[in-house]
């Protein structure tokens, strides 16, 4: 692993910036990229920084402010945030983090991203579509996609406890707590 | 005694049928989602915040003492059958826990950290009862400079003492505090990082962060790795929890030595009770050293027994130290701290004065939950593990409706769930590449805090910085950060040199 590094310090730079996404590792877990998917999180920190360091550029301040305004502290975060990621950059350069890899076989990527996608994928399906169709058919679509993720190949027995769940759920909050839920679609029932 | 008869007032309200049943309802549901495998009990309290509001404030805290302490009673029981600690402060019983519970003495293993878990705790709260209010009325003449040495002191302690890798738990603070000072500016009136969506005027909420990176990131991450893993998730229990005259004679020691070292660290802000389960683990070890026959490597009880104690110790007066001072110490100390603010009270000083009824009632029910807690655990300890029966992936999709269910019922927002999601991805983020999520929690709950000194103390010194570092307080705090530094890196070094457990 450490010959690759040293070679490709150069443009380490530049490949960090634009390919950061670890599910777009390349084919092979010998690269470069093994052990440095972590990049990610310097990514993330940086990001955030950088949406800080614009808001509080641009952010509109009252008149006659005294000295520690709205701005002293979150800039204070912002330098904090790329200090933190550069040391965070060098960190995974240096020592690239490998998981332990605990079942039989050996994996393209150490996470199993089908799994996450269906359940993430599900939560947002989920969030776009509650106030249309309603809480009961969202969540049972919801609870669906979460169990498909998690592997679970029987569909109809699935949408059948989803549905009950999420019925269920309906009930217990809307009539016995009394939780605005909505009723989308399904409208008019209670 | 002034504080006896508050405490005699605070059980007269605990004690009334309704509240009893939430103690108890709260012990079973902390208790279940601690034994479930990779669910702490800051998961429990987080995924049960928004279900609260709809209760009576005394209620709903009494609720969450129960769940507080079941959560660590199941994350032992599973550190000790399944070796798959719940949360930090479980790994030191996981190494002659698990060892016991191979060697066939699961049944004493629980027992041994129950009734240790059961000491610690019910001797921190009779600390809290006593000193508490006396802390209390300490802390209320403290000003800006006091205040942010003391915040300062949680964040540093948190993000360092907690995670491997310091630098990692610095980035997750500096995450959480940037978060927190979203929405209006409390001292100025400038709207910050709204960028004009009206969405983000009153700020991230709390609860969306919790839930999003205890519960949303945690179901992602076990979603990533349980089909390649499955092995983790099986272990099979028999037998009944049963400790012999001579296996008490040996633990006592060691849970009376576990709770003497985890009391003073919740009332001093180290980052939870990771550091005090560990020092007692060490402790144990030592003194087992120069014994006749060294029972450590082979399932030693004490080196259960102390842990435990430690541990229950450390969050007993950890909640005294959230009491009294208004300073989260661990994340679910700071998703107690975000329930009380949503009730509209601010844990610290004067809330002994504001709402004497709920701070005594709170301190009752911390007895009853042990009482109650030692009831289930001892009896049921085995039983708890048959929920593992449950299949995976509808547990999952269970938790993954709840976490919806709570963040649209308090904000009935579709954008908030569109935050959860975002900030449940960056939860899984972190627990993949070992970040951790506490010092993220601390510094959105402390940050405000922290700003509003720093700025304060400025403002009223003429931007002279020289303010946070006169007075006594401050000094004894920041001698007390450099004190706890040194102790993590001399502890670190000595953890790397002692691999032979």
């Amino acid at each position: 692993m450490s010959t690759p590094t040293s070679s490709h310090t150069g443009t380490a730079g530049e490949h960090r910036t634009d390919t950061q996404p670890p599910w777009e590792q390349p084919e092979t877990p010998a690269t470069w990229w093994s052990g440095r998917s972590g990049l990610v999180v310097p990514a993330v920190v940086a990001a955030f920084s950088t949406y800080l360091l614009i808001g509080a550029l641009t952010m509109e301040i009252p008149e006659g402010t005294d000295f520690p305004g709205p701005t002293f502290y979150p800039l204070i975060l912002t330098v904090a945030g790329y200090v933190l990621a550069a040391l965070l950059v060098l960190h995974y350069l240096r020592t690239p983090e490998h998981p332990e890899e605990l079942s039989a076989r050996t994996w393209r990527t150490h996470s199993d991203w089908t799994a996450v996608l269906w359940s993430a994928g599900g939560f947002l399906a989920f969030a776009l579509t509650l106030e249309v169709l309603g809480w009961i058919l969202a969540a049972a679509l919801l609870f669906w996609a979460v169990a498909r993720g998690f592997g679970s190949r029987r569909p109809l027995f699935d949408i059948s406890l989803a549905l009950l769940v999420s019925s269920a759920i309906y009930l217990a909050f809307t009539v016995g707590l009394g939780l605005n839920l909505p009723s989308g679609i399904l409208g008019g029932g209670f | 005694m002034d504080a006896l008869n508050l405490l005699m007032d605070g059980f007269a309200g605990a004690l009334t049928p309704m509240n009893l049943l939430w103690v108890v309802v709260g012990c079973l549901l902390g208790t279940a989602v601690g034994v479930l495998p990779g669910l702490g009990s800051s998961m429990a309290v987080a995924l049960l915040l928004p279900m609260t509001f709809a209760l009576d404030p005394t209620a709903a805290f009494i609720l969450f003492a129960g769940v507080y302490f079941g959560g660590l009673f199941g994350d032992s029981t599973m550190a000790i059958l399944m070796n798959t600690p719940g949360q930090g402060s479980a790994i030191a019983s996981t190494f002659e826990g698990h060892k016991m519970a191979k060697d066939g003495r699961a049944p004493q293993a629980l027992a041994t950290a129950a009734i240790g878990a059961f000491i610690g705790g019910m001797v921190a709260s009779v600390v809290v009862v006593f000193l508490a209010p006396r802390l209390a009325d300490f802390s209320a003449n403290f000003g800006p400079a006091e205040y942010f040495a003391l915040a300062l002191f949680a964040f540093v302690a948190t993000s360092s003492v907690v995670s491997d890798s310091a630098v990692k738990g610095l980035a997750s603070l500096v995450l959480g505090l940037g978060i927190a000072t979203v929405g209006i500016d409390a001292i100025s009136g400038s709207e910050r990082f709204t960028y004009g969506s009206a969405n983000l005027f009153d700020g991230i909420s709390l609860v969306t962060v919790s839930v999003a990176v205890l519960a949303l990131g945690e179901v992602l991450h076990v979603a990533s790795r349980i089909r390649r893993n499955p092995a983790a998730h099986q272990m099979k229990v028999t037998g009944r929890p049963f400790l012999s005259r001579a296996e008490l004679k040996e633990a006592a020691p060691a849970w009376a030595r576990g709770t003497a070292i985890g009391l003073p660290f919740g009332v001093i802000p180290v980052g939870g009770a990771e550091v005090p389960t560990f020092m007692s683990y060490d402790l144990e070890r030592r003194i087992d050293r120069r014994r006749p026959n060294p029972m450590f490597g082979k399932g030693a009880i004490r080196g259960l027994a102390a842990p435990e104690a430690a541990g229950n110790a450390t969050t007993g007066t950890a909640m005294g130290a959230l009491l009294a001072l208004g300073l989260p110490v661990s994340a679910t100390a700071a998703i107690m701290l975000a329930a009380f603010q949503q009730y509209g009270l601010q844990p610290g000083p004067l809330l002994f004065d504001r709402a004497p009824e709920l701070v005594w009632a709170l301190l009752a029910s911390f007895f009853i939950a042990m009482v109650v807690l030692l009831v289930i655990n001892l009896p049921f300890a085995q039983l708890w593990a048959k929920l593992l029966l449950i299949p995976s992936q509808y547990l999952y999709a269970g938790i993954t409706v709840f976490c919806g269910l709570g963040i649209y019922a308090t904000s009935g927002a579709v954008f908030d769930l569109l935050l959860l999601l975002g900030l449940g991805v960056l939860g899984f983020i972190m627990r993949r590449h070992g970040v951790p999520v506490a010092p993220l929690l601390i510094g959105m709950v402390l940050g405000p805090l922290a700003e509003t000194s720093l700025r304060d103390g400025l403002l009223s010194s003429n931007g002279d910085y020289s303010i946070f570092v006169t007075g006594p307080i401050p000094l004894v705090l920041y001698g007390l950060l450099f004190i706890v530094l040194a102790l993590t890196v001399r502890s670190k070094i000595v953890n790397r040199a002692r691999r032979d457990v």
